[in-house]
Protein backbone atom coordinates (compact mmCIF):
# COMPACT_ATOMS: atom_id res chain seq x y z
CA UNK A 1 0.00 0.00 0.00
CA UNK A 2 1.48 3.28 -1.01
CA UNK A 3 0.64 6.26 1.13
CA UNK A 4 1.79 10.21 0.84
CA UNK A 5 0.36 13.34 1.15
CA UNK A 6 -1.14 15.65 -1.38
CA UNK A 7 -1.31 19.61 -1.44
CA UNK A 8 -2.45 21.90 -3.50
CA UNK A 9 -1.14 24.71 -4.53
CA UNK A 10 -2.30 28.21 -6.69
CA UNK A 11 -0.38 31.52 -6.11
CA UNK A 12 -2.44 34.45 -6.89
CA UNK A 13 -1.00 38.21 -6.70
CA UNK A 14 0.81 37.86 -3.17
CA UNK A 15 0.41 34.91 -1.68
CA UNK A 16 2.73 32.14 -2.91
CA UNK A 17 1.13 29.00 -1.89
CA UNK A 18 3.66 27.30 -3.56
CA UNK A 19 6.29 28.18 -1.38
CA UNK A 20 4.38 27.32 1.56
CA UNK A 21 3.20 23.94 0.25
CA UNK A 22 7.37 23.29 -0.42
CA UNK A 23 7.90 24.59 3.17
CA UNK A 24 5.32 22.15 4.56
CA UNK A 25 6.32 19.59 2.58
CA UNK A 26 9.64 19.86 4.53
CA UNK A 27 8.46 19.91 7.32
CA UNK A 28 5.98 16.28 6.88
CA UNK A 29 9.36 14.82 5.74
CA UNK A 30 11.25 15.83 9.24
CA UNK A 31 7.75 15.34 11.18
CA UNK A 32 6.37 12.29 9.73
CA UNK A 33 9.25 10.52 8.07
CA UNK A 34 7.04 10.33 4.48
CA UNK A 35 9.16 11.14 1.63
CA UNK A 36 6.09 11.15 -0.59
CA UNK A 37 4.42 14.10 -0.88
CA UNK A 38 2.49 15.64 -4.33
CA UNK A 39 1.65 19.28 -4.94
CA UNK A 40 -0.83 19.84 -7.64
CA UNK A 41 -0.14 23.37 -9.10
CA UNK A 42 -0.12 25.16 -12.34
CA UNK A 43 3.11 26.31 -14.52
CA UNK A 44 2.52 30.21 -13.55
CA UNK A 45 3.03 29.09 -9.96
CA UNK A 46 5.58 26.74 -11.11
CA UNK A 47 7.60 29.62 -12.88
CA UNK A 48 6.68 32.26 -10.39
CA UNK A 49 8.11 30.31 -7.38
CA UNK A 50 11.03 28.83 -8.83
CA UNK A 51 12.19 32.47 -9.60
CA UNK A 52 11.91 33.79 -6.44
CA UNK A 53 13.19 30.57 -4.62
CA UNK A 54 15.07 28.43 -7.05
CA UNK A 55 13.89 25.39 -8.96
CA UNK A 56 16.11 22.87 -6.83
CA UNK A 57 14.32 24.62 -3.61
CA UNK A 58 10.63 23.75 -5.37
CA UNK A 59 11.56 20.44 -6.79
CA UNK A 60 13.85 18.60 -4.12
CA UNK A 61 10.75 19.45 -1.46
CA UNK A 62 8.06 17.03 -3.53
CA UNK A 63 8.77 13.69 -4.64
CA UNK A 64 5.87 14.48 -7.36
CA UNK A 65 4.80 17.81 -8.95
CA UNK A 66 1.12 17.51 -10.84
CA UNK A 67 0.24 20.76 -13.93
CA UNK A 68 -2.98 21.81 -14.12
CA UNK A 69 -4.79 23.94 -15.93
CA UNK A 70 -6.33 27.25 -14.17
CA UNK A 71 -9.96 28.43 -14.84
CA UNK A 72 -9.51 31.46 -15.70
CA UNK A 73 -13.43 32.48 -15.18
CA UNK A 74 -13.29 30.98 -11.88
CA UNK A 75 -10.24 32.71 -10.93
CA UNK A 76 -11.74 36.17 -11.31
CA UNK A 77 -15.10 34.96 -9.47
CA UNK A 78 -14.13 33.62 -6.67
CA UNK A 79 -12.56 36.47 -4.74
CA UNK A 80 -11.89 36.48 -1.04
CA UNK A 81 -10.81 39.15 1.67
CA UNK A 82 -7.27 38.02 2.88
CA UNK A 83 -6.21 39.84 6.03
CA UNK A 84 -2.83 40.11 7.59
CA UNK A 85 -4.07 40.81 11.00
CA UNK A 86 -6.24 43.23 11.20
CA UNK A 87 -4.69 46.40 10.15
CA UNK A 88 -4.39 45.31 6.55
CA UNK A 89 -7.37 43.35 4.48
CA UNK A 90 -6.99 42.63 0.51
CA UNK A 91 -9.56 41.11 -2.03
CA UNK A 92 -7.62 38.65 -4.04
CA UNK A 93 -8.09 35.82 -6.31
CA UNK A 94 -9.31 32.06 -4.20
CA UNK A 95 -8.78 29.03 -6.49
CA UNK A 96 -9.47 26.08 -5.04
CA UNK A 97 -12.03 24.39 -7.67
CA UNK A 98 -9.63 21.55 -8.38
CA UNK A 99 -9.69 20.38 -4.71
CA UNK A 100 -12.75 17.33 -5.35
CA UNK A 101 -10.37 16.24 -8.33
CA UNK A 102 -7.95 14.83 -5.52
CA UNK A 103 -9.12 11.66 -5.86
CA UNK A 104 -7.84 11.26 -9.71
CA UNK A 105 -4.94 13.14 -8.87
CA UNK A 106 -3.50 11.20 -5.96
CA UNK A 107 -0.99 8.38 -7.51
CA UNK A 108 -1.24 6.78 -3.33
CA UNK A 109 -3.51 4.19 -1.99
CA UNK A 110 -3.69 6.37 1.38
CA UNK A 111 -4.01 9.89 1.03
CA UNK A 112 -3.79 12.88 3.49
CA UNK A 113 -4.49 16.26 1.21
CA UNK A 114 -4.10 19.04 3.47
CA UNK A 115 -3.92 22.63 3.16
CA UNK A 116 -0.47 24.31 2.02
CA UNK A 117 -1.07 26.61 5.30
CA UNK A 118 -1.60 23.73 7.85
CA UNK A 119 1.51 22.81 8.78
CA UNK A 120 3.02 20.07 10.36
CA UNK A 121 4.75 20.15 13.56
CA UNK A 122 4.52 16.82 15.09
CA UNK A 123 3.71 13.09 13.49
CA UNK A 124 0.52 13.14 14.72
CA UNK A 125 -1.15 12.18 11.32
CA UNK A 126 0.64 9.07 10.90
CA UNK A 127 -1.98 7.91 12.81
CA UNK A 128 -4.24 7.60 9.85
CA UNK A 129 -2.29 4.85 7.97
CA UNK A 130 -3.90 1.93 7.89
CA UNK A 131 -6.94 3.10 9.57
CA UNK A 132 -10.39 0.81 9.43
CA UNK A 133 -11.88 3.69 8.61
CA UNK A 134 -11.69 4.53 4.52
CA UNK A 135 -12.30 8.22 4.79
CA UNK A 136 -11.92 10.56 7.72
CA UNK A 137 -11.93 14.40 8.11
CA UNK A 138 -12.86 16.80 11.09
CA UNK A 139 -15.87 18.91 12.10
CA UNK A 140 -14.31 19.58 15.54
CA UNK A 141 -11.95 22.10 15.32
CA UNK A 142 -10.08 24.33 18.46
CA UNK A 143 -9.10 27.88 18.47
CA UNK A 144 -5.94 28.06 19.74
CA UNK A 145 -7.30 31.35 21.21
CA UNK A 146 -9.77 29.80 23.41
CA UNK A 147 -12.09 32.50 24.22
CA UNK A 148 -12.81 33.04 20.98
CA UNK A 149 -15.69 31.16 19.30
CA UNK A 150 -17.08 31.56 15.91
CA UNK A 151 -20.50 29.51 15.93
CA UNK A 152 -20.60 30.34 11.96
CA UNK A 153 -17.74 28.07 11.92
CA UNK A 154 -19.49 25.23 13.18
CA UNK A 155 -22.51 25.14 10.74
CA UNK A 156 -23.23 26.21 7.15
CA UNK A 157 -26.39 27.96 8.67
CA UNK A 158 -27.30 28.10 12.08
CA UNK A 159 -30.57 25.57 11.69
CA UNK A 160 -28.16 23.85 8.89
CA UNK A 161 -25.97 21.14 8.57
CA UNK A 162 -22.46 20.46 10.75
CA UNK A 163 -19.60 21.68 9.08
CA UNK A 164 -16.53 19.92 7.98
CA UNK A 165 -13.01 21.61 7.25
CA UNK A 166 -11.66 20.32 4.28
CA UNK A 167 -7.99 21.09 5.85
CA UNK A 168 -7.21 17.71 6.48
CA UNK A 169 -9.01 14.46 4.98
CA UNK A 170 -7.37 11.57 5.11
CA UNK A 171 -8.75 8.87 2.15
CA UNK A 172 -8.17 5.89 0.85
CA UNK A 173 -8.28 4.43 -3.18
CA UNK A 174 -11.85 3.07 -2.84
CA UNK A 175 -15.54 2.91 -4.19
CA UNK A 176 -16.70 5.12 -1.02
CA UNK A 177 -13.78 7.84 -0.84
CA UNK A 178 -14.51 7.83 -5.06
CA UNK A 179 -17.89 8.34 -4.40
CA UNK A 180 -17.31 11.06 -2.11
CA UNK A 181 -15.62 13.21 -4.71
CA UNK A 182 -17.75 12.70 -7.31
CA UNK A 183 -20.61 14.27 -5.17
CA UNK A 184 -18.23 17.00 -4.19
CA UNK A 185 -17.74 17.86 -8.01
CA UNK A 186 -21.69 17.18 -8.39
CA UNK A 187 -22.35 20.13 -5.59
CA UNK A 188 -19.38 22.48 -6.97
CA UNK A 189 -21.21 22.07 -10.45
CA UNK A 190 -24.65 23.08 -8.59
CA UNK A 191 -23.57 25.51 -6.41
CA UNK A 192 -26.76 27.87 -6.22
CA UNK A 193 -29.27 24.44 -6.04
CA UNK A 194 -26.95 23.09 -2.90
CA UNK A 195 -27.03 27.06 -1.70
CA UNK A 196 -30.45 27.08 -1.90
CA UNK A 197 -30.63 23.68 -0.08
CA UNK A 198 -28.12 23.95 2.80
CA UNK A 199 -28.15 27.97 2.66
CA UNK A 200 -24.85 28.80 3.33
CA UNK A 201 -23.86 32.29 3.12
CA UNK A 202 -21.87 34.72 1.16
CA UNK A 203 -21.29 33.98 -2.83
CA UNK A 204 -17.72 32.42 -2.32
CA UNK A 205 -16.67 29.09 -3.12
CA UNK A 206 -15.51 27.16 -0.21
CA UNK A 207 -14.39 23.14 -0.32
CA UNK A 208 -15.74 23.48 3.58
CA UNK A 209 -19.00 23.85 2.43
CA UNK A 210 -18.80 21.48 -0.81
CA UNK A 211 -17.50 19.12 1.24
CA UNK A 212 -20.11 19.32 4.48
CA UNK A 213 -22.84 18.71 1.62
CA UNK A 214 -21.47 15.57 0.66
CA UNK A 215 -20.56 14.06 3.94
CA UNK A 216 -24.04 15.09 4.71
CA UNK A 217 -25.39 13.20 1.50
CA UNK A 218 -22.83 10.09 2.06
CA UNK A 219 -23.21 9.71 5.64
CA UNK A 220 -26.80 8.75 5.25
CA UNK A 221 -28.53 12.59 5.48
CA UNK A 222 -27.45 12.20 9.62
CA UNK A 223 -25.39 14.61 11.29
CA UNK A 224 -21.97 13.96 11.66
CA UNK A 225 -21.66 10.71 9.38
CA UNK A 226 -18.52 10.82 8.43
CA UNK A 227 -15.80 9.73 11.32
CA UNK A 228 -13.02 12.43 12.09
CA UNK A 229 -9.57 12.28 11.77
CA UNK A 230 -7.42 10.07 14.89
CA UNK A 231 -6.98 13.38 16.24
CA UNK A 232 -8.56 16.01 19.49
CA UNK A 233 -9.12 18.45 16.87
CA UNK A 234 -7.65 20.38 14.48
CA UNK A 235 -6.21 23.75 15.82
CA UNK A 236 -6.21 26.82 14.05
CA UNK A 237 -5.27 30.51 14.18
CA UNK A 238 -7.25 33.11 12.36
CA UNK A 239 -5.86 35.58 9.34
CA UNK A 240 -5.89 38.35 12.35
CA UNK A 241 -3.20 36.47 14.37
CA UNK A 242 0.60 37.07 13.38
CA UNK A 243 3.80 35.41 13.95
CA UNK A 244 6.28 36.45 16.38
CA UNK A 245 9.38 34.26 15.99
CA UNK A 246 10.16 30.78 15.22
CA UNK A 247 12.05 29.88 18.72
CA UNK A 248 13.27 26.39 17.95
CA UNK A 249 12.33 23.29 16.10
CA UNK A 250 8.35 22.76 15.43
CA UNK A 251 8.02 25.69 17.55
CA UNK A 252 6.14 28.72 16.40
CA UNK A 253 5.06 32.29 18.68
CA UNK A 254 1.94 33.80 17.70
CA UNK A 255 0.20 36.69 18.31
CA UNK A 256 -3.20 36.21 19.19
CA UNK A 257 -6.08 38.43 18.87
CA UNK A 258 -7.96 39.72 21.64
CA UNK A 259 -11.22 38.94 20.60
CA UNK A 260 -12.56 42.24 22.39
CA UNK A 261 -10.10 44.46 21.72
CA UNK A 262 -9.36 44.25 17.68
CA UNK A 263 -5.70 44.81 17.45
CA UNK A 264 -4.37 44.06 20.62
CA UNK A 265 -2.66 40.58 20.94
CA UNK A 266 -1.38 38.30 23.63
CA UNK A 267 1.65 36.00 22.61
CA UNK A 268 1.26 32.14 23.04
CA UNK A 269 4.19 29.36 22.60
CA UNK A 270 2.73 26.81 20.23
CA UNK A 271 4.65 23.39 19.86
CA UNK A 272 4.47 20.07 18.85
CA UNK A 273 1.24 20.36 17.31
CA UNK A 274 0.07 20.51 13.57
CA UNK A 275 -1.58 23.95 13.16
CA UNK A 276 -3.68 25.97 10.63
CA UNK A 277 -2.55 29.34 9.95
CA UNK A 278 -4.39 31.35 8.24
CA UNK A 279 -2.31 34.50 7.87
CA UNK A 280 -0.19 33.39 5.22
CA UNK A 281 1.33 36.45 4.87
CA UNK A 282 2.98 35.72 8.09
CA UNK A 283 3.79 32.44 7.17
CA UNK A 284 5.95 33.75 3.89
CA UNK A 285 7.61 36.35 6.46
CA UNK A 286 8.63 33.53 9.12
CA UNK A 287 9.50 30.36 6.12
CA UNK A 288 13.04 31.32 6.08
CA UNK A 289 13.78 31.10 9.76
CA UNK A 290 11.08 27.78 9.94
CA UNK A 291 13.54 26.60 7.06
CA UNK A 292 16.36 27.20 9.26
CA UNK A 293 15.07 24.01 11.64
CA UNK A 294 14.27 21.75 9.36
CA UNK A 295 17.25 19.39 8.84
CA UNK B 1 -3.43 55.94 33.07
CA UNK B 2 -3.01 55.64 36.73
CA UNK B 3 -0.23 52.85 38.12
CA UNK B 4 -2.82 50.77 39.65
CA UNK B 5 -4.69 50.87 36.02
CA UNK B 6 -1.79 49.73 34.61
CA UNK B 7 -0.81 46.73 36.90
CA UNK B 8 -4.23 45.31 36.68
CA UNK B 9 -3.99 45.46 32.52
CA UNK B 10 -0.87 44.07 32.85
CA UNK B 11 -1.97 41.37 35.28
CA UNK B 12 -5.55 40.77 32.98
CA UNK B 13 -2.93 40.36 30.18
CA UNK B 14 -0.52 37.69 31.98
CA UNK B 15 -3.92 36.05 33.24
CA UNK B 16 -4.59 35.42 29.66
CA UNK B 17 -1.35 34.24 28.27
CA UNK B 18 -1.54 31.77 31.30
CA UNK B 19 -5.02 30.31 30.21
CA UNK B 20 -3.94 30.30 26.74
CA UNK B 21 -0.54 28.66 27.55
CA UNK B 22 -2.18 26.19 29.75
CA UNK B 23 -4.73 25.22 26.80
CA UNK B 24 -1.66 24.62 24.53
CA UNK B 25 -0.60 22.22 27.34
CA UNK B 26 -4.02 20.00 27.42
CA UNK B 27 -4.52 20.26 23.86
CA UNK B 28 -0.54 18.84 23.42
CA UNK B 29 -1.69 15.69 25.86
CA UNK B 30 -4.88 15.49 24.67
CA UNK B 31 -3.17 14.65 21.28
CA UNK B 32 -0.21 11.96 22.85
CA UNK B 33 -3.27 10.21 25.17
CA UNK B 34 -4.52 9.57 21.64
CA UNK B 35 -2.94 5.87 19.93
CA UNK B 36 -3.83 4.21 16.63
CA UNK B 37 -3.33 0.70 16.45
CA UNK B 38 -4.72 -2.05 14.13
CA UNK B 39 -6.87 -0.01 12.42
CA UNK B 40 -8.72 1.66 15.57
CA UNK B 41 -7.87 4.58 17.76
CA UNK B 42 -7.73 4.28 21.89
CA UNK B 43 -7.71 6.83 23.78
CA UNK B 44 -5.41 6.27 26.85
CA UNK B 45 -7.41 6.82 29.92
CA UNK B 46 -7.25 5.56 33.47
CA UNK B 47 -10.19 3.34 32.63
CA UNK B 48 -8.84 1.93 29.48
CA UNK B 49 -5.10 0.93 31.37
CA UNK B 50 -7.61 -1.02 34.42
CA UNK B 51 -9.50 -2.57 31.88
CA UNK B 52 -6.63 -4.39 30.09
CA UNK B 53 -5.36 -4.79 33.31
CA UNK B 54 -7.95 -6.58 34.16
CA UNK B 55 -8.05 -8.83 30.71
CA UNK B 56 -4.72 -9.50 31.37
CA UNK B 57 -5.08 -10.52 35.27
CA UNK B 58 -7.70 -12.90 33.64
CA UNK B 59 -4.89 -14.30 31.46
CA UNK B 60 -6.80 -13.50 28.50
CA UNK B 61 -3.95 -13.31 25.59
CA UNK B 62 -5.69 -11.55 23.04
CA UNK B 63 -9.33 -9.49 22.90
CA UNK B 64 -11.41 -7.45 20.84
CA UNK B 65 -11.97 -4.14 22.20
CA UNK B 66 -14.31 -1.37 20.96
CA UNK B 67 -12.09 2.00 20.05
CA UNK B 68 -13.36 5.88 20.00
CA UNK B 69 -14.85 5.16 16.87
CA UNK B 70 -17.08 2.03 18.40
CA UNK B 71 -15.36 -0.18 15.98
CA UNK B 72 -14.25 -3.47 17.13
CA UNK B 73 -10.92 -4.09 17.10
CA UNK B 74 -8.61 -7.33 17.68
CA UNK B 75 -5.52 -6.73 20.39
CA UNK B 76 -3.45 -10.10 19.38
CA UNK B 77 -1.24 -9.33 22.36
CA UNK B 78 -2.46 -7.63 25.35
CA UNK B 79 0.33 -7.84 27.33
CA UNK B 80 2.68 -5.39 24.96
CA UNK B 81 -0.86 -3.34 24.52
CA UNK B 82 -0.89 -2.51 28.09
CA UNK B 83 3.05 -1.83 28.19
CA UNK B 84 2.12 0.51 25.25
CA UNK B 85 -0.15 1.98 26.87
CA UNK B 86 1.22 2.51 30.54
CA UNK B 87 4.48 3.82 28.79
CA UNK B 88 2.46 6.14 26.50
CA UNK B 89 0.32 7.70 29.31
CA UNK B 90 3.35 8.50 31.50
CA UNK B 91 5.19 9.99 28.23
CA UNK B 92 2.41 12.21 27.98
CA UNK B 93 1.81 13.10 31.39
CA UNK B 94 5.69 13.86 32.41
CA UNK B 95 5.82 16.02 29.40
CA UNK B 96 2.71 17.81 30.82
CA UNK B 97 3.96 17.37 34.31
CA UNK B 98 7.48 19.36 32.94
CA UNK B 99 5.88 22.29 31.06
CA UNK B 100 3.17 22.82 34.06
CA UNK B 101 5.72 22.75 36.76
CA UNK B 102 7.74 25.75 34.78
CA UNK B 103 4.66 27.25 33.55
CA UNK B 104 3.36 27.25 37.43
CA UNK B 105 6.46 29.61 38.80
CA UNK B 106 6.14 32.20 35.58
CA UNK B 107 4.92 35.21 36.79
CA UNK B 108 5.31 37.41 33.78
CA UNK B 109 3.81 37.11 29.93
CA UNK B 110 7.53 36.33 29.14
CA UNK B 111 8.91 33.99 31.55
CA UNK B 112 5.08 32.22 30.22
CA UNK B 113 6.27 32.19 26.50
CA UNK B 114 9.96 31.46 27.53
CA UNK B 115 10.94 34.52 25.56
CA UNK B 116 13.68 37.74 26.51
CA UNK B 117 11.88 40.56 27.69
CA UNK B 118 13.49 43.31 25.48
Amino acid sequence: MTKGFLIFAHNNEEIDYLKLAAVNARLIKQNCSISDVTVVTNHHSYDYTCATMGEEFVTDSFSNIVFVEKDKTFKRSNVRTYKDTSHTAKSLPFYNLDRCDAYDLSPYDETILIDADYLILSDVLNSCWNHDNEFMMNWSYQDIMVERDDPTLRRLHPSGITMYWATVVYFKKCNFSEQFFKTVKHVRDNRQYYQDVYKWPGNLYRNDYSFSVAAHMLGGFQERGIPQLPLPALYKTFDTDDIHSIPCKNEIIFYLEKPKALGDFVLTRWKNLDVHVMNKWAINRISSELMNYIE
Amino acid sequence: MSNKLTKALEFANYRSSLNIQHNNMKARVQTLLSYSTNGGTFIISHELISFVKLLVDREMPDAVLLDVYNNPIQIENLDTFLEELISRYFEATNEYFADYSKLKKSRKVHKLIDIDDD
